[in-house]
C-alpha cells in the first residue's frame, strides 16, 4: 500500500512533472506500518464495535463478557474441585486448569478468527482501502479484550482460593505482549493461508487441537513427557506451553524453565516477523472476488 | 492546460473463476483444465488519461467492466497488466459498500471515516456535520440493518464525501435517495468539480450521466467502444444495440 501522500519518488521523470504515481506499488515494511498505525482508531474502533453489539439482542447485554468466563470457571469448580476431586498433582488445580484453558483459548481464537477475517470482511476490503493487516490485528485486539474479562475472572478466583497478589503480576504487560506477538504472527500466517487455500480452514481446528494437547492445557505436560524423544523435543519446542506457563508462574508461581521459557520468546518474535512479511506479500490478493 | 489526474495505460484485469460445473477430484489434480476455473477478461486493453476539473460518465451493459474498472482506479483491484497512475488515491463510493450492520448510522459513519484514513480527532470536529449532511435525523441512531436502499445510500455518499476527496469515483450510487438528497448530493459534486477534482461516475441512467458530466467513456465487454465529449458518445451508445432499451 503507498503512502499517497507523497508522490512515488521512483516514477520516471514525466510522471514526475505530472504529479502522478502508481496506487499497487508495493511498498516497505516501515511505511506499511506507518499506513497501519495511522489508521489505529480503525483498527481500535472495529473489534469495539463488534463486542458492544455482540450481545445486544440478550437481556444482560454486555454483562456476559464477564459472565460467560465466570459460568466456565463455575463449571471447572464443580466438576474437578467438587465432584471428580481431581489435582492430577497440582496446587490449586481449578485456578491452574483455568490460567491454561482462557490462555489456550486467546491463542486458538486470535489464530482462528484471523483466518476467517480476512474471509469474512471481504465488504469492507473491498470498499475501502486500507493496509489488509488491519483485519487480523483487529481480530486480536478484540480477542485481548474478551480475554481481559477472563484475565479478571482468573485473578478473582486466585483471590477466591487464598493466591496473594504478587511482585510477579507487574511482568503482566511483558507476558501479554510475548503472547501477543505469538498469536499475531500466527493470525497472519494463518490468514495468507487460508486466503489462498480455503481448505485450511477445515484443518486449523485439529491443528489447534493437538498443540492443545501438546501445550499442557489441561494436564501438567511431565505426564507425557520422557515416553518417546521425538514428543519430548516437540514439547520443549513449543512456545505456546512456555507461554501458558508464563501466566501460571505469574499468578500460582509454578517453576519457570529459564532455557525454555526464552527459547518461547525468541520463538514468539520470530514467528511475528515472518509472519507479517509472509501476510504483505499477498497484501493485494486479501478480499478480491 | 489542466493537469492530469489519472493516467490509464493498456490496463487489462482478469479473474479467474469458478464455473457452475466442478470436475471431480481426480481430474482436478491431474489437469489444470478440468479445475472448473475459468479466466474471465474485466477489462481489456483500456486507455485513457483524465485532467482536473473534468467529469467523466462511464456507460455500458451490464457486465461491461465499469465497475472492475473502477475498483481498479481506487486501488482496490491490482490490474493483471498496465499501469493506472493518479494524483492522489481516489475514493470509491459504491453500493455495495460493506459496513457493520448491527451497529448504528453514526457509529458507521465514524467506522467509515476512520477506514477512509480520517484521523479520529478530525473526525470528532466533523461528524456533526457529516450526519447533518446525511439528513437522516434520528435514524442515525438505529442500527444499519433496518436502513432502506436509499437510507443506506445517504450514508455512503456522506462517508466518501467526507475526506473531501480530489478523485471521486461513484458507482450506481446516486440512483437511489430522494429527490432532495440527489440535489444535495449533486451540490457536493459540483463543488468537487469546481476545486478541481475529477469525478469519474457509473450509471444506467444516461439522463443522470448526461446531466452531470462533460466526457463519457463507452465499455463494452472490457474494451473502450468510445471516448468524447459526453452527448456524443451516449448518441453513439443509444445507436448501438447493446444500449437500446436505456
Amino acid at each position: 500500500m503507498t503512502v499517497h501522500d507523497d508522490p512515488h519518488p521512483e516514477s520516471d521523470d514525466q510522471d514526475q512533472d505530472q504529479g502522478l504515481f502508481s496506487l499497487d506499488e508495493s511498498v516497505s515494511s516501515r511505511a506499511y506500518v506507518a499506513e497501519i498505525w495511522k489508521r489505529r482508531d480503525f483498527a481500535l474502533s472495529l473489534p469495539i464495535e463488534e463486542l458492544q453489539s455482540s450481545h445486544k439482542d440478550t437481556l444482560f447485554g454486555n454483562i456476559w463478557h464477564l459472565g460467560n468466563p465466570l459460568l466456565t470457571a463455575g463449571v471447572y469448580y464443580l466438576v474437578f474441585g467438587k465432584l471428580l476431586q481431581v489435582s492430577r498433582g497440582v496446587d490449586n488445580f481449578v485456578v491452574w486448569l483455568m490460567i491454561g484453558v482462557f490462555t489456550y483459548q486467546l491463542t486458538s481464537g486470535t489464530i482462528r478468527g484471523g483466518a476467517s477475517s480476512v474471509a469474512s470482511r471481504q465488504g469492507l476490503m473491498q470498499s475501502f482501502r486500507f493496509p489488509r493487516a488491519i483485519v487480523p490485528i483487529s481480530n486480536m485486539i478484540g480477542e485481548l479484550l474478551a480475554f481481559a474479562f477472563q484475565l479478571l475472572v482468573i485473578v478473582l478466583c486466585a483471590f477466591a482460593t487464598g493466591v496473594g497478589p504478587s511482585r510477579r503480576w507487574f511482568l503482566l504487560p511483558v507476558i501479554l505482549l510475548i503472547h501477543t506477538a505469538f498469536n499475531l504472527g500466527g493470525s497472519f500466517i494463518a490468514a495468507r493461508l487460508n486466503d489462498g487455500f480455503r481448505d485450511i480452514q477445515q484443518l486449523i481446528p485439529f491443528v489447534l487441537r493437538l498443540a492443545m494437547y501438546a501445550s499442557g492445557v489441561m494436564f501438567p505436560l511431565d505426564r507425557i513427557i520422557g515416553r518417546n524423544d521425538l514428543v519430548d523435543w516437540l514439547v520443549r519446542l513449543n512456545p505456546i506451553a512456555s507461554l501458558i506457563n508464563f501466566y501460571r508462574w505469574m499468578i500460582l508461581g509454578t517453576e519457570l524453565n529459564v532455557a525454555t521459557s526464552a527459547l518461547a520468546v525468541v520463538e514468539s518474535l520470530l514467528i511475528l516477523w515472518f509472519g507479517f512479511r509472509f501476510f504483505k506479500v499477498a497484501e493485494y490478493r486479501y478480499g478480491q472476488p | 492546460m489542466t493537469e492530469l489526474s489519472v493516467r490509464v495505460t493498456d490496463l487489462h484485469i482478469e479473474f479467474e473463476v469458478f464455473s457452475d460445473r466442478r470436475a471431480g477430484l481426480r481430474q482436478r489434480l491431474a489437469t489444470q483444465e478440468g479445475s472448473g476455473r475459468r479466466l474471465i477478461k474485466a477489462v481489456n486493453g483500456v486507455s485513457f488519461e483524465t485532467r482536473r476539473g473534468e467529469a467523466i460518465g462511464v456507460i455500458g451493459s451490464n457486465g461491461s467492466g465499469k465497475s472492475t474498472l473502477l475498483s481498479a482506479l481506487a486501488g482496490l483491484i491490482k490490474p493483471t497488466s498496465g499501469e493506472i497512475l493518479v494524483s492522489c488515491e481516489p475514493k470509491l463510493l459504491g453500493v455495495g459498500a460493506v459496513l457493520l450492520n448491527g451497529a448504528t448510522g453514526i457509529r458507521n459513519i465514524r467506522l467509515g471515516c476512520l477506514a477512509l484514513g480520517m484521523s479520529s480527532e478530525e473526525l470528532d470536529d466533523r461528524v456533526a456535520e457529516i450526519v447533518e449532511f446525511t439528513g437522516l435525523g434520528e435514524a442515525i441512531d438505529r442500527p444499519l440493518k433496518t436502513y432502506s436502499a436509499g437510507m443506506r445510500a445517504r450514508l455512503h455518499f456522506a462517508i466518501s464525501t467526507a475526506v473531501q476527496p480530489e478523485i471521486l469515483l461513484v458507482d450506481e450510487a446516486l440512483s437511489v435517495g430522494d429527490k432532495e438528497f440527489r440535489k444535495k448530493s449533486r451540490a457536493k459534486i459540483e463543488s468537487l468539480l469546481a476545486n478541481a477534482g475529477t469525478l469519474f461516475l457509473v450509471s444506467h441512467s444516461t439522463k443522470q450521466i448526461e446531466r452531470l458530466c462533460t466526457r463519457g467513456l463507452w465499455l463494452e465487454n472490457g474494451k473502450l467502444l468510445a471516448d468524447g465529449p459526453i452527448a456524443d458518445v451516449i448518441a453513439q451508445y443509444g445507436d448501438d444495440e447493446y444500449g437500446a432499451d436505456d
